[in-house]
């Protein structure tokens, strides 16, 4: 029997908005799946391509960004450095032979358990369709 | 144009203006070029210039920091002088440009450019320099096939790309002398070597190989100023010029930002727009 394709995400959250949006999702008893491994950054802009591209490597199918939204960074303008910074990195990514739909940047603030939950959501389902990564390097390397 | 390159550097050792001029003088071989660095009026009889001065002599301006130098900048040597200007790595007034103008393409020719009669020559004239040493002429102005090699890899399905890629850099060797022979790779710390975290494995797999060149890449996005000495370097031939020219049209196109060209506007990453819609978030 096959078994079932579970995508594995990595989310690089917040601190101050996101993770706490994660925080409201779970304290208000929403579901969202269990695919997504939470990692805990200072700010948006902390979270350097060189991670993302390392997650990709060791195996990751989806990589999602969450930080505050324009205009609420708590370092005031952190998510805006980020903005530019994965805007150039989404199509690069594509370019090396990484798909667009395995790299998501949202915003999301300590408010929005409820869209929290809807992004993980629907990331899962997005890459859960894509299927695991062809990633025949990295893969059968790995130890 | 030698003689008078020649004069110069002569001129402007002699009268104490630098301490030494960044030339370029024949090889060991016979055939090609290499920098020569001039520190005596006496060492400038050395200097040669023709079309296999390749060296982005930018590459050491940072390494003679505080002593005043003269460099022979060809125009995309002039960008890379541009880059570390805004990137504030040198000081100006520390950096006498003896930019010459190059009427061919001075640079390597990349297997890809031999196929398409060089996309991106329209840079004859350095945009930056204290003297200008031959005629000024017509910039061509940029062909519209500019980022044609970068639309033949784009025209892949993304699988055909991973497999593309992959294959090539399999081959690399990771001897970093693409990082070494570039103006903009000036980390006093590189992250591949950084132990701790150990970002890059120190085995030669290809996973390793993709991290290595595909950051190394992004760490150069739109800053490139498309030297390609990268790629002449590169003992394995990967056609690395193709990561840059992707990144330098991004940067282009989203930000409006061509690295080099001159030395005040502020990098695209180093500045921001609150209200720019870039199609994420």
């Amino acid at each position: 029997m096959a078994v079932e394709f579970e995508p594995k995400i990595v989310g690089f959250l917040c601190n101050w908005c996101s993770y706490a949006g994660a925080d409201m999702a779970g304290t208000s008893r929403l579901c969202y799946p269990s695919n997504i491994r939470i990692i805990r950054v200072p700010c948006s802009g902390r979270v350097d391509p060189l991670i993302i591209i390392k997650s990709f490597q060791r195996g990751a199918d989806g990589v999602l960004i969450a930080g505050c939204h324009p205009g609420d960074c708590h370092y005031t303008e952190g998510n805006y450095y980020a903005r530019r910074r994965f805007a150039m990195l989404a199509p690069f990514l594509e370019y090396t032979g990484i798909e667009r739909e395995r790299f998501r940047v949202e915003w999301v603030s300590a408010a929005e358990g409820k869209r929290f939950s809807n992004v993980v959501t629907s990331f899962t389902d997005q890459i859960a369709k894509l299927g695991p990564r062809q990633a025949r390097i990295g893969k059968e390397e790995l130890v | 144009m030698i003689e008078e390159i020649q004069a110069k550097a002569r001129e402007l050792l002699e009268d104490g203006t630098v301490s030494c001029v960044i030339g370029y003088e024949r090889a060991s071989s016979g055939v090609g070029a290499r920098p020569c660095f001039a520190y005596e009026p006496s060492d400038v009889d050395k200097f040669i210039f023709d079309n296999t001065c390749h060296n982005d002599l930018a590459t050491y301006l940072r390494g003679l920091k505080g002593k005043k130098t003269a460099i022979v900048a060809k125009p995309y040597d002039s960008r890379a002088v541009n880059l570390l200007l805004n990137e504030k790595q040198i000081e100006r007034q520390d950096v006498y440009i003896i930019g010459v103008v190059c009427v061919d393409d001075y640079r390597h020719k990349t297997k890809h450019a031999r196929e398409n009669a060089s996309p991106d020559v329209e840079l004859a004239i350095p945009v930056i320099y204290d003297v200008l040493i031959g005629e000024a002429v017509e910039r061509k102005s940029r062909s519209e096939q500019a980022f044609s090699d970068v639309a033949e890899i784009e025209a892949k399905s993304t699988a055909e790309r991973q497999e593309f890629w992959e294959e090539q850099f399999s081959r690399c060797i990771r001897c970093y002398a693409c990082r070494q022979a570039c103006p903009g790779c000036y980390c006093t710390e590189c992250f591949v070597e950084q132990l701790d975290p150990l970002w890059t494995g120190i085995r030669i797999a290809p996973s390793e190989n993709q991290l290595w060149n595909v950051i190394r890449a992004f760490h150069l996005a739109g800053r490139c100023i498309g030297c390609n000495e990268c790629e002449r370097v590169c003992p394995m031939n990967i056609p690395l010029s193709l990561l840059n020219r992707k990144l330098e049209q991004q940067a282009l196109e989203m930000f409006d930002f061509r690295a080099g060209m001159d030395a005040e506007t502020a990098p695209h990453f180093a500045t921001f727009k609150k209200d720019e819609h870039l199609g994420i978030g």
